[in-house]
């Protein structure tokens, strides 16, 4: 799966935000994060298609939060300390 | 026995402001708080903000749906305890999250929010213990001294007191906490949630009338709870049980739903207060702290009341603002973590469903 993100900033911070939690089932389920100029690369490997279903599932959602969070606050955060 | 000897404080006051936000999502609510410290020792609540998320009568919260409402409103929440603080996320010290005990989905998209937060101000996380902020949330504002704490909620349920860097749990349920019961009772005579089941109880509960008998489990130092929730519902399966009230003015053998609240009220409160009142009697303390959400209770501070004035002593209690799961206990005690030079690394920011009361180093105090 390939995220593109406004910069490259905003796609490290997006990997390093979801990659500090561990997927609920490690052993069936490989994760890869990586980043490539502005955009956030996910590979997925899992033994089910049911699996792979419910981790993208997951994985989608929480991207979308911090996705929405730096939509939010990027801008002001970009803009340093302007009373 | 608390010391008679001044201990000095280890937490020094700051010498400039420190600001902190807290967020909170450890149930079915999600808070944001921004609280201060200042130089000369006073800590003032900015702003805490809160959305609850409410299931429709009969039902309960579920970890993905309630993960789901947290990841809809923590943005809006957030956003208002900015504003109302006036204060931008420039300014804060630290951005403090629940790292636990609680529900592990909700948990995680606080988490989420915090660490991206985090790394666009880059501003230090600082990972805190729900159980620790409601204490210290529930000893800034009532300023009670060295309390015994009756923590109770839909969650958790026990009895904490402070002795030497950590906050000690003397007694606690043995499976499900007071609140739970009681949101779980309300569930079966279908009560509704808004604004909280346990409200609602403690309103039906007025208007009851008959004590039934109902197990009183108290076990040494701890209680249960599960035993006490399986004999109410069976009572709803009764013969003699009206859900509508009495049938005519000749229906005299029978109870209502506000009886059974009343007496599962009255049954859980006595049994909270003796155990608190052990934990009393064994450090000999004058003081209770009552926190949590189950802690707003009217009928709960006066029992405590009661036995805490026949021993001479005093509750202290919090309402609904801070009873209930907020930011602000969270920005508070992460604070107070902070100050003491102590932060959460990214990479050791996950949430855990279990974290005990007594595996904080209470840092901050003597």
């Amino acid at each position: 799966i390939r995220i593109p993100f406004a910069s490259e900033r905003h796609a490290a911070i997006a990997k390093q935000v979801i990659e500090v939690d561990k997927e609920l089932q490690p052993q069936d389920v490989k994760r890869d994060l990586s980043v490539d100029g502005g955009t956030l690369i996910a590979t997925f490997s899992t033994l089910t298609v049911r699996l792979s279903r419910l981790t993208v599932n997951a994985f989608l959602e929480n991207v979308d939060l911090v996705v929405r969070t730096i939509g939010e606050f990027g801008e002001n955060a970009e803009n340093g300390a302007a009373s | 026995m608390p010391g008679k000897i001044r201990k000095r404080s280890p937490l020094k006051r700051p010498e400039r402001p420190y600001i902190a936000l807290g967020l909170e999502g450890s149930a079915n609510k999600f808070g944001a708080g921004i609280i201060r410290h200042d130089p000369d020792g006073a800590m003032t609540v900015l702003s805490n903000v809160r959305h609850t998320y409410i299931t429709p009568p009969g039902e309960g919260f579920l970890p993905r749906d309630t993960a789901q409402h947290h990841r809809e409103w923590s943005l809006t929440v957030i956003n208002d305890a900015l504003k109302k603080a006036n204060v931008s996320l420039h300014e804060v010290d630290c951005i403090c999250f629940t790292k636990g005990p609680g529900m592990g989905a909700p948990l995680a998209s606080v988490a989420l929010v915090a660490r991206t937060l985090s790394l666009l101000y880059n501003k230090p996380l600082v990972g805190v213990n729900h159980c620790v902020g409601h204490i210290e949330m529930g000893r800034q504002i009532t300023g009670a001294h060295n309390p015994v704490v009756l923590y109770v909620s839909g969650g958790n349920t026990q009895v904490i007191a402070y002795s030497q860097q950590r906050y000690r749990i003397f007694g606690e349920t043995l499976d499900i906490a007071v609140g739970n019961c009681l949101d779980r009772f309300a569930r079966v005579i279908n009560l509704s949630n808004d604004p909280s089941p346990g409200y609602n109880i403690e309103q039906e509960a007025k208007k009851g009338t008959r004590l039934l008998p109902l197990p009183y489990t108290i076990k040494g130092m701890d209680v249960s709870m599960s035993g006490i929730l399986s004999s109410t519902e069976a009572y709803t399966t009764d013969k003699r049980f009206r859900p509508n009230g009495p049938r005519d003015a000749e229906d005299t053998d029978i109870f209502t739903p506000q009886d059974l609240c009343f007496s599962l009220q009255e049954t859980v409160y006595a049994m909270l207060v003796e155990i608190t009142e052990r934990a009393m009697a064994h450090i000999g303390s004058k003081e209770v702290l009552i926190v949590g959400g189950v802690g707003c209770n009217e009928r709960l501070q006066e029992m405590m009341g009661v036995m805490a004035g026949e021993r001479g002593g005093q509750v202290f209690a919090t309402d609904e603002r801070f009873c209930i799961d907020n930011g602000i206990m969270i920005a508070q005690a992460g604070l107070l973590s902070y100050r003491m030079g102590n932060q959460t690394p990214l990479a050791k920011s996950t949430c855990t469903q279990r974290f005990r009361t007594d595996e904080v180093h209470v840092a901050w105090r003597a």
